[in-house]
This record gives C-alpha cells, structure tokens and sequence, in this order.
C-alpha cells in the first residue's frame, strides 16, 4: 500500500479527510475485484448456459447454419429425443429408457459414495492416528493407484470380475468406481483426521473408550467436510464414467447414462445429434450440479481441512 | 474366548497397532483385488504376444525393446509433455488469481466460488463433446461471435490446426479443471493468518513482496498437491484427444495413454500397451518423486 | 410427430400396417399366446428351464432390429434380448467380451471386421446352415464374401447399404443443371459443383468429412474402383496405391475440389460429426452417403428435395462399397442352434418385405430389392440398386488400414487433397499399408 500524503487537509469544503480517501479507494478497489469477477463469471457461466439454450431449441434448429442466437420456439423435442430412445417398438412403460439409465447411474453412484465414505473414513483415521508396520508402504501403495491410466487394468478388471460374476451387475461395477476413488478420498480423511486436536481423543481413550466408538461418537462430527468432500468427488466421479461401464455391462438395461447418452447422440460414422447431445449435457449435469450446491458449504471446509493441514 | 483372552494379553501399544492395521484393512483389501492385481495380470500379459483373441506367446520383453523402435510412442511421449508443460502454468497462474480474488469473505463471494467450481462438477468427456460443439466452424458458437463482431474474415477451424487445436483443447480443459485447483489454493490462502500479512505491511512490504516471501513459501504444501494431481491428470489425458481431436490433425495429438488405448482396443495388441502402460507407471512415479522433493519442506 | 418421424414413428407405422393387413393371424397369435400363458401358469418350473434366453448385440444402425426382435419374441418359446452397444465403441466391447469369455448369444457385427473374428476363431462355423438356404445365392454376395474364411462361412448378412451420391435437386436447379439428368463422370461432376458453388457464398459443391475414415472409404473408395481401379490386389495381399495410376487421378480429382474452394473448408476436419448433418443444411449441392441417411432427411428435413446417383468412374461407370453388418453367433455360446434358428427366419421373405423393406432398409436378397415398397419412392430402388456394383474390400486388418483415425488411409487421404502432396501421399500410403499388411 503507497503510503498516503501525510499533510493534513487545510480546509473543510471540498477536500476529503485522509480517512475518506481511503474509504473511497477501498471501494474502488472492491467494485473493481465485482467488476473482474462478474466477467469470470460469465465467461465460466456461459458454455453450460449456452448448451441449455440450445438443448430447448426445435432439433432442425439446433443444426441451423450459422447458428440462431437464441430459439426460435422452445421446444423440449430434443429431451423427449432421450426418453423415447431404444425401446421405442414396445408401448407404454418401456418409453421410459432415459429412466432406467438414470435409475442404473443412481445406484451406482450410492454405492460408491456408501462405499467410498466407509472405506476413506477407517482407512483415514488409521493412516492419521495410528502407529503400525508397514503404514507408509501401504499408504503410498494406496497413492499410486492414482498413477496408472486405467484404461491399461481395464481388461483383467473385467476377466477377474467375470470369474466372480461381478460383471455385468451395477454393484460390480460400484466395487471398481470406489478403488479409484480411495487414493484422494484416504489422502483426504487422513488429513480431516490431522487436523483434529490430539487432545480431544486422549481424554476419551483414557475413559476407555473403544477406537470405533471414539471414531463413530466423537470423530465423526469433526470430519463432517471432509467425508461430504469425499462423498460429491465419489458421486461425480462414477456419475460421469464411460469406459468402464461400457466394458463391464452387457445388458442395455445395465447401462449407465454416459452410455445411453453416448448411443443417442452417435449415429454411423460417428455423426452427431447436435441437439439431442446437448439435452443429454443438460441431463448428466443436473444432478451433480444439485448435489454439489446443496452440500458446498461443507465441502469447501473439507478440502481446505483435508488439503492444508497436516 | 481364547482368541480374545489372546488379544488382552498384548500390550496397549500393541493393540494400538493391530487396532490402527484393522482400520485401513478394508482399503488394502480394495487396492489390492481392485488395482494391485489387475496390476500384475498387465504385467504378465505385458509379456507375452497377447491379442486380445486368439492365440498368445510369450516373449519375454520383447515388447519393452520394442518400444524404442515405435515412433508414435516417442512422438505420443513428447506430446503428452509438452501438453503436461504448457497446460499447467495456466492452470495454476489462472486457479491463483481465482483464489484471490475470492479469498475475503466480501458480499456473494460464496456465489462467485460456487460458479467458477461449476464446471469441474460435469465430466471430462462431456465437457469435450460440449466444447467440439462450442468450436465447430459451422454450428459453434465462438465462430458465430466472431464472424458477427468482424474479427475473423471466415469460420476459423481451430481444432484443425496442431497449435490452434492444442490451445483450444488447453482452453476447455482450464476451463474444467481451474475450480479444483482454485479451491486447493484457497485453502492453503486461508490458512496464512492475516496477522502475518498486516506486520509485512507495517515493515512496508508490497504486493509482490508479501507473494514471493509470504504466500508462496507458506503454501508449498498446498502448492505441492495442486501440482502433483495435475501433472498426474496432463499425463494421463485421454478423453479430450480421443473426443475433441481423435488424435488429428495429421496424428499430431494422440497423447500417451490415446496411444495405448489404441494399440489394446483398436490394434488389439493387448500385450504391447501393456508394455507401454507399465513404463507409463514409472514415468509417473519418478515424476511425481521429483515434484514432492523439489517442493518438500526444508525444515 | 410427423415432422420428427424417428425410429419410433417408424415403429409405430409399421405396426398400424401389420395390424391391417394381419388382422387374421392377429387373432391366432393372441390365442397362442393365452394358450401359452395357460401352460406356463400350469408349469411354471418346467417352462422356466425350457425357455432359452439369448442375447443379442447391435450397434446403434439399424431401424428395423427392435422390430425383428420383438416380432421373435412375440412368436417364439425363446427369447432375444437386445443390447445396442454404441458404433464407435463396437470392437473395443466386443472383444473385450471375447477376452472375458462372456460373448453374447448373436452378434450383427459391421461386416469389414467380421474377418478379423473369424479368422481368429471367435465365431461358429455355419456352413451346413447356409448350404441348405434354398436362396443362399441370393443374398448379397459382398456380405457373404467378407463372412467366408478358408471356404467356410461365418456370418449371413443383416443390415446392407451401399454408397452413392445424394443431390440438392433445387440447387441443381438453380444452376441450370439438369436435375433429371445427374452427373456421369468426374468431369461432369466438378462442372455441377462449380455451377452449384457460383450460386452464392454459403453455397458449396460438394461435401466430404475429411477427418473420418471410414467415411471416405465408404464414399471415396468406389470412385477407384469405378474407373477400374483399387488401393489393394485382387487377393487382397499387397496395397497398389503407387501402381496403380488411377489412385494418383482420384487424390488430384479430390484436390482439385479443396484447392477450387468448392466444399466448405469445415470439411477438412469433420471427423463424421457432420457427415450427415452438412448435407441437411441446405447449402449443399452433392455429398456421398447410405441408405442409412435417407429416411432421416425424409422425415426431418422434408423442406430439401433430393435425389440419388450412383458413384461414378472418371469416365463412366459406377461402384458402391458394399456396407452394413452381418449376423453372426459368436464362438461359446450354448444356444448356436436357436440362434441360427432366429438368423433363418430374418432372412425370409416375411420380415424381408413387412419389416426391411417397410421401414425403409434394403432387403439382403438381391431378388427383393425392388419390392412394393421401394416402388413408392424410387429414390429407394437407386440406393438398393447401388449394391448391385457393391464391392468390399477383404482383409483382416481392415480396421488399421481403412477406419482407424490414426491410421494410414486417411493421413494419406489428407496429405493428398488437403496438402496438396500427391507424390507424398501416395508413398506414405503405400509403405503404410505394406507395414500393416505384412504385420
């Protein structure tokens, strides 16, 4: 801050005291940080919000060249696209397709925000409190899970959960989706646990209390951040997920909503169904985006608990 | 009750071990069935003349020494650094200045956080099907803007040129992943006390003094995450070469791991992108070494 | 509804003219099926381990699959479930499953890669079957070329389509050509794009996606073969690209059209997003395509008036590459003889005309290409016709040659027309596909 001129004001009319000065630059300088963060704002609004105008435009308006500023007519054509796909010879409840793949994403998607939290937060707590053999080894062995392309285990995941008859099942699937997300979740929760004050568990352990029962009475609240951090990373994560699903499922009716939508939108030689690919954009991103804003007060403390501290 | 009479008989200290082993017991078992010995099994078939039906053979390493002859893996290797060097310094100048300027609890800040972090929320392969859109030169947005303000003469193709499509891809993919890199930092801004700041200020430090002596130093930690999980993600790119590019134009963007999907799913040479994924690991690991010694605390 | 006919529409239009026509056998097959519902009440055990449950894999092509499989349903103790798998995703799927052990039950797999299956053993042999088809020598000969290995037959054909060029009838007019009269020649052609490219700005001659193979091996190909030409010897065993002259004229006829501007510049990186796409604009004089893309512009773009042609040679005469999928039963199921037992029954004349042809697609028997159908729009006695000069080339690794996007025929396809380095391209292309090739 340049220091400001030390001379005291003269008169009374007309110039401003030292303090108005500087009250008057803090608010410059404070519209001007609204001003930069509005156009960032737009700037990073602006793809999603763009696609959404589209996805209501009529479909042969969606393929106009060059493209319409804004629609013409709003139409949801493009998202009953998505419902009526597939399964269009048989009437009834079968035009419910997009249904089923959004019901087969949901459940995977709890399994592993189930299984990632129980899996990050045991596992977090030893990493963070306990003394054992080998713990380094073991937690760095957890860490570089995060290092191999996926895509290079892919075809001995799947022939090992052929053998256990695994594959093809949403839960098999959930099993796989939680291993890749344990190295950021562990590293997460260990540092939750860090973070929390020593003190608080000695006096509970000297009373005698069980290390569950500390974690699960006591612990739990503290590291509330960071396992709802754990659990939106778990849902984004296996709510967006291609390959492997699309590997691992065999029965269209297994097939989660990364694949179906990957099936409307392509046609032979990779043609793309413009307007029915941006209802899908919309329809994938609405949930995260849900779950995201109704938990983001917790998840900012968690990553800043699980990233910093230590 | 002999097990449990067992278990009284060890020390507390003991049992604090064996309590401590138990609880992360779950996640060893996980890692091991679920990446550990998929691990191994490529490694084995990283062995072997391995189609992906059809008879197999082994031949030892001959897959390894054979990767020096590949020339699309040497330019795949160059590639997927030099995206890694030029995708990171924007991702973290950009993720910085987000940080600060959303750092002080002022008026709607929440609001600004929440829509800067919005796009790490839709995954990687959306994303890249939404910019291909936002860019094509016919029903793409960006060209429309451009053609309407007079700024290009025609639709430009910038998926079609090796730079341009590097700097677009470069553009989506700050444009997702800037919010995690933002938050991290943000973190590590709030756990530097003002305090700290405010005696910098009395000794009549500046803006850059107070970043260079201050800020950055007390953030390594933060900073050494940030850089390591990105680095990990530039290496590992797939989706926006094999969604955005399909590796052209001319073959120039197929990134390293393009390259083995390629070769395991498309040559069916399940046996050499295995090699390749194998020497992938490496790379990562010496890397990510590097990276935690370079930035590890000096205390 | 009707401006957005899809497949669904499709469906449902059908299944009105089923129920007028078969209005009888309607009634007998409720019967049956109360008759079958008493029985399975009475026996629920027994039934369950009679019933044979398929499974059946697509990718995402054809129209009248679903109607196919629900008509088997609806008739038979076994039943077809059906999994469509999306298209670019195919092989990796597919092979992933072989590798796994766990194959569905019947496959329509894209007929170039059905070599690469067989030869590797993965598909049931069914010769027998196919020599005692009274009409085997009616199907269409370029599937049944490419489902043969060492003599033997693997796969019949299912969904067929052949390549040919659609045109903009009103820009035609518009230009002073004759639109009854299309072009013959490359010569006529580039002088149609010309005229078709003077009418305005934003009004191109022609289309291509040059950033996707398989489109151009689809659409660019028959223009080789048409004037006698090919990239591959007639066995299939070495690749002629610098021996044969007429490969060099097609890349410069290619390169003529990019370097006088008459294709929108987009075309150079399309990657197939709008290889359909461009020509519904509007602004676009010719584009080569399949019979897949005709009821979309039928029913969704019903305000541009086309019409078909077939590739033509540089002098005269025409090809098409034979495409579309053939049905296969892949090696390890338990179920191979009710499988084939389903494949038969596609074949027939029924489900030929009332499902194929109905909907729009092109009978696989060449004796029932024109039909009642196909009358009504002649548009679609052209695009079946097509497969009369339908040719496909036969390799194993047709995959790496011709439809990787990192492979071989498109860099060459792109250095040549785009780069204009003709000399470049054709070597590039030939040490390429020798590589490949020689293994």
């Amino acid at each position: 801050m340049a220091a400001t001129s030390p001379e005291k004001p003269q008169t009374l009319s007309g110039a401003m005291t030292q303090q108005e000065i500087r009250r008057l630059r803090r608010r410059a300088l404070l519209w001007l940080r609204y001003l930069v963060l509005v156009i960032l704002a737009v700037l990073f609004l602006f793809p999603i919000f763009w696609s959404f105008i589209n996805s209501i435009k009529l479909p042969a308006e969606a393929l106009a060249v060059p493209p319409t500023y804004l629609p013409t007519r709003i139409s949801f054509d493009n998202y009953i696209e998505l419902t009526t796909y597939g399964r269009a010879g048989e009437k009834g409840q079968d035009d419910l397709g997009l249904i089923q793949h959004v019901y087969n994403s949901t459940v995977v998607a709890l399994i592993t925000v189930i299984g990632s939290i129980v899996l990050s937060t045991l596992g977090g707590y030893g990493f963070a409190r306990f003394n054992f053999p080998g713990k380094s080894v073991l937690f760095i062995m957890v860490l570089s899970t995060l290092m191999i392309p996926f895509q290079s285990i892919l075809i001995p995941l799947f022939v090992m959960l052929v053998q256990v008859k695994l594959h093809d099942t949403l839960f098999g699937l959930a099993l796989v989706y939680i291993t890749f997300q344990l190295p950021f979740g562990i590293f997460l929760m260990r540092n939750s646990f860090l973070a929390v004050p020593h003190e608080i568990e000695e006096s509970a352990l000297l009373d005698g209390c069980s290390s569950l029962s500390i974690l699960y009475r006591l612990m739990l609240r503290l590291v509330l951040p960071g396992i709802v951090t754990v659990a939106i990373f778990a849902f984004i994560n296996s709510w967006n997920e291609f390959l492997a699903a699309l590997i691992f499922m065999s029965d269209q009716d297994n097939f989660t909503l990364p694949v179906f939508l990957t099936m409307v939108r392509s046609g032979l030689w990779g043609t793309v169904n413009w307007g029915a690919l941006q209802a899908g954009v919309i329809v994938s991103i609405i949930p995260s985006l849900a779950i995201f804003l109704a938990l983001q007060r917790y998840y900012m403390d968690g990553l800043m608990g699980g990233a910093v501290k230590n | 009750m002999i097990r449990q009479a067992a278990v009284w008989n060890l020390s507390w200290e003991q049992r604090r071990k064996l309590t401590g082993f138990l609880f992360v017991l779950p996640t060893v078992a996980f890692v091991t069935i679920f990446f550990i010995v998929p691990l191994g099994l490529t490694f084995f078939i990283s062995l072997h003349d391995w189609p992906l039906f059809g008879d197999r053979a082994y031949i030892g390493f001959s897959n390894y020494s054979e990767l020096a002859a590949d020339r699309q893996y040497v330019k795949s290797l160059n590639f997927t650094f030099r995206y890694t060097l030029l995708i990171t310094p924007p991702i973290f100048i950009l993720g910085f200045i987000l940080a600060s300027l959303v750092r002080r609890k002022i008026r709607f800040v929440g609001i600004f956080r929440t829509i800067f972090f919005m796009p790490v929320v839709i995954g990687l392969g959306v994303s890249s099907l939404l910019w291909v859109w936002l860019l094509d030169d016919r029903v793409g947005i960006f060209n429309k803007i451009l053609l309407d303000l007079n700024l290009v003469p025609k639709a430009q193709l910038f998926l079609g040129r090796p730079n341009t499509a590097m700097n677009v891809i470069i553009l989506s993919v700050v444009w997702k992943t800037v919010g995690f890199t933002m938050i991290l930092l943000l973190a590590g801004l709030q756990a530097i006390s003002d305090e700290l700041y405010e005696s910098a200020e009395v000794d009549g430090a500046g803006y850059f003094k107070k970043l260079f002596y201050i800020t950055l130093p007390l953030m390594r930690r933060t900073i050494a995450l940030a850089l390591v999980i990105s680095v990990i993600g530039s290496v590992l790119a797939f989706d926006q070469f094999y969604i955005m590019t399909r590796g052209g134009p001319r073959n120039s963007t197929i990134s390293i791991v393009y390259w083995i999907f390629n070769n395991s799913f498309t040559y069916f040479k399940m046996g050499y992108g295995a090699a390749m994924s194998i020497v992938l690991l490496g790379i990562l690991v010496a890397l990510t070494g590097a990276q935690l010694y370079i930035l590890r605390e000096k205390d | 509804m009707v401006e957005t006919c899809g497949t669904r529409c499709y469906l449902n239009r059908m299944s009105k003219s089923k129920q007028e026509d078969n209005a009888m056998s309607f009634g007998r097959l409720t019967k049956l099926a109360l008759l079958a519902l008493l029985v399975i009440a009475a026996l629920p055990l027994a039934a369950q381990d009679d019933q044979i449950n398929m499974t059946m894999w697509v990718r995402t092509i054809s129209f009248q699959t679903q109607a196919l499989v629900d008509e088997w349903n609806a008739n038979n103790d076994s039943q077809i479930e059906l999994t469509v798998i999306p298209s670019g995703e195919f092989v990796t799927k597919m092979g992933a499953a072989i590798a796994a052990g766990e194959p569905p039950d019947i496959a329509s797999i894209d007929l170039i890669y059905t070599p690469a299956f067989s030869s590797a053993g993965q598909l049931v042999d069914i010769t027998e079957w196919v020599r005692a088809l009274p009409y085997a020598d009616d199907l269409t000969p370029a599937h049944m070329e490419l489902g043969m290995y060492e003599g033997r037959n693997y796969a019949v054909p299912t969904a067929v389509d052949g390549s040919f060029i659609i045109y903009n009838v009103d820009l035609f007019e518009q230009a002073g050509l004759d639109p009854d009269n299309p072009p013959s020649t490359w010569g006529e052609m580039l002088d149609a794009m010309r005229a078709i490219d003077a009418l305005g700005d934003d009004i191109y001659g022609y289309w291509y996606s040059l950033g996707c193979a398989g489109c151009n091996a689809f659409t660019f190909l028959p223009f080789i073969w048409a004037s006698g030409g090919d990239v591959l010897s007639d066995d299939y065993s070495e690749a002629t690209i610098t021996s044969d002259p007429i490969v060099r004229e097609s890349l410069e006829f290619y390169n003529a059209i990019w370097e006088e501007g008459l294709v929108p510049e987009g075309a150079s990186i399309d990657n197939g997003s709008n290889f359909t796409n461009a020509f519904a604009g509007g602004n676009i004089g010719m584009a080569g395509t399949g019979n897949f893309s005709l009821s979309r512009y039928k029913n969704e773009f019903p305000d541009i008036h086309f019409d078909l042609f077939h590739i033509p040679g540089k002098d005269g005469g025409t090809a098409s590459f034979g495409g579309g999928d053939v049905i296969a039963i892949p090696a390890g199921t338990e179920h191979a003889e009710e499988a084939w037992r389903f494949i038969e029954w596609t074949l027939t004349e029924g489900p030929q005309i009332d499902i194929y042809a109905a909907n729009g697609q092109i009978p696989v028997r060449l004796s029932l290409a024109d039909n009642e159908y196909s009358r009504e729009d002649p548009r679609f006695v052209t695009s079946g016709s097509a497969l009369s000069v339908g040719h496909t080339p036969y390799t194993v690794v047709y995959n790496d040659l011709f439809n990787d996007p990192n492979g071989p025929w498109l860099e060459m396809l792109q250095v040549g027309i785009l780069d204009g380095d003709i000399d470049g391209a054709l070597e590039l292309g030939q040490e390429r596909f020798t590589q490949i090739m020689e293994g």
